[in-house]
């Protein structure tokens, strides 16, 4: 018995060391070499196109080597996601599965294949206009309500889940499938936040073999963001205009920490609750007559304001909500209001991997005299056509921003 | 994003649209050109868009291998066969012996490593694996150890 389970564990242990070689590396030195794979390709062909009795690996295993040979330089690759934690890797990710929509959205902008993706947040199936290909792709549920039949059912190589929200459910459900499969790797992003961003692309980039499509749309987010960042940092701190941002709830507003507060900084705005310490305070709406904005901004698209976005052309909710902002008891004393300057931006173009959009229409927003050239929509159309890859016409579709 | 109401004009361009992103993309292939000089043919591959990938080539009875400029460790030959092993090269070049009728005879293969696509020499039209979605399984397929192990998982996360 005793001679059994040590046979049965070596077993595991060479079934492990095997899983964690690069494929092809005959001389297991961790180095796939050109002349390793050039002999594990001709002993394929021979083997199963020219008769021959060759030992030939399997189509797998050579497909999973070309791969490592051509964007890992032929090695075992190291990464670190945005939650921390180090993997390293001796084949690539075929099967995907995301709860993180926002991260699906990025992979799309790097150019990954979507049949790489085996299963998909039910907020991707919701929304047919923005994610067509995705449609018919397995429904895991959400990250607050996983189906874990379905996300065992898929097979994924990979499971993606968010960084920095809902972090106690993305452990349930790494934990679950875990002891399901324990070959499933877990990889966490988030691709909404200013800080993390270019290097979540680099580092997905890198994961999946598009290092080269990273490269490009990285310039193109960076000529983005650049050309705001520019421009703000000449403003001095006690020149910066007063912002008061309100998300979707009435007097909910964004407070120290906070991607928007991040977000109303980078396009040179001062954030009139930036120093409240709650990440999402509840607001008195004195303190915001007091306080004096010259400009505010609403954030729609979610709670009891689900309108507008890709799915909606229809700005008049848009304009309804900019006239009740306006005609609140009092608020016809704050600057913002007396100068027209009360805009709405729907959560798709801020709140998510299309930020760096938004924040461009803030920067317009707050110093229309120095951005006379940018050209938020531009930006968002070029995103849209060249690295969404939809045919989708801002001229004719959608609501983002009230007033245009 | 928001899940919104589909009008029938945006169903017709979302039925577009999924017709676009399912369109190949791949513009893979292989080119074959055979001169004749003296008793020998001379034959150009021109490969386009295959990193790494292996090709077979079927030359005719009656033509003899001569030699390549390919590197030995990426050529394998046998009976009326070579193989070539790419790894970044955009031409092969090839000599065999025989008469100038059997160019029209030579055949071939190709497969793409990276993409797992395949196709034939000389033939502009790519098989891709990917063109079809991945089927999801029914739970009734899952191996069982699998559902004992959630069963497991859960009993452990409610405390019994």
């Amino acid at each position: 018995m005793t001679r059994r389970l040590i046979l049965l564990a070596c077993a595991l242990c060479l079934l492990a060391g095997m899983a964690m070689a690069v494929p092809c590396d005959r001389d297991g030195d961790g180095t796939l070499t050109a002349p390793e794979l050039a002999a594990a390709i001709l002993d394929s062909l021979d083997a199963r196109q020219m008769g021959g009795a060759v030992e030939a690996p399997s189509p797998g295993d050579l497909r999973d080597a070309a791969f490592v040979y051509e964007h890992w330089d032929g090695k075992a690759l190291t990464i670190t996601d945005t939650s921390g934690r180090t993997t390293t890797l001796t084949r690539p990710i075929r099967r995907i599965a995301l709860f993180n929509s926002d991260s699906l959205e990025m992979l799309r902008s790097i150019g990954l294949e979507p049949d790489r993706i085996v299963g998909v947040s039910k907020y991707v199936l919701e929304d047919p206009i923005f994610y067509p290909e995705y449609q018919g792709t397995a429904n895991l549920g959400s990250v607050w309500s996983p189906d874990y039949e379905q996300a065992a059912g898929v097979r994924p190589d990979a499971v993606f889940l968010y960084a920095s929200i809902s972090q106690s459910s993305c452990d349930d459900i790494e934990d679950t499938l875990s002891a399901i499969d324990p070959g499933i790797r877990f990889f966490r992003f988030d691709s909404f936040r200013p800080t993390v961003y270019a290097d979540e692309v680099r580092t997905l980039g890198l994961l999946l073999g598009k290092s080269e499509d990273a490269d490009r749309f990285l310039t193109f987010y960076e000529d983005a963001t650049g050309s705001v960042a520019g421009v703000v940092d000449t403003i001095p701190v006690k020149d910066r205009i007063p912002v008061y941002l309100e998300n979707w709830n009435d007097y909910k507003s964004a407070g120290k920490g906070s991607g928007y507060n991040e977000k109303i900084e980078l396009a040179g705005g001062m954030n009139i609750f930036g120093d409240n310490p709650v990440e999402y305070p509840a607001i008195d709406p004195e303190a915001v007559i007091s306080r004096n904005p010259g400009v505010i901004v609403k954030i729609v698209g979610s709670g009891e304001t689900t309108f507008g976005g890709y799915g909606d052309d229809d700005i008049s909710s848009f304009e309804q909500v900019c006239r009740a902002i306006s005609d609140r008891p009092v608020w016809n004393q704050i600057r913002a209001v007396r100068d027209g300057r009360v805009h709405i931006i729907h959560t798709d173009v801020i709140g998510g991997p299309e930020y760096f959009i938004g924040t461009a229409y803030f920067a317009k927003w707050f110093y229309p005299d120095r951005f006379p050239d940018l050209d938020p929509r531009t930006i968002h159309q070029q995103y849209l056509e060249e690295f969404q890859r939809l045919d989708y016409d801002l001229e004719r579709h959608g609501t983002f921003v009230y007033p245009a | 994003m928001n899940p919104s109401v589909m009008t029938p004009r945006r169903s017709i361009a979302l039925c577009i649209l999924i017709a676009l992103l399912a369109a190949p993309v791949a513009a893979a292939n292989i080119e074959r050109t055979i001169t004749s000089s003296g008793d020998d043919l001379d034959v150009t591959l021109t490969v386009t868009g295959i990193p790494v990938g292996g090709i077979v080539e079927t030359f005719p009875d009656g033509c003899i291998w001569k030699e390549t400029d390919h590197p030995a460790d990426r050529t394998r030959i046998s009976g009326q066969q070579a193989a070539f092993a790419v790894i970044g090269e955009e031409t092969i070049h090839y000599r065999v012996q025989g008469p100038q009728a059997a160019a029209e005879a030579f055949t071939g293969t190709w497969e793409d490593l990276l993409t797992g696509g395949s196709g034939t020499v000389g033939v502009d039209e790519t098989h891709d694996p990917g063109a079809g979605k991945t089927p999801v399984e029914t739970p009734g397929f899952l191996p069982a150890a699998a559902f004992a192990a959630l069963a497991v998982a859960y009993r452990w996360r409610c405390g019994r």
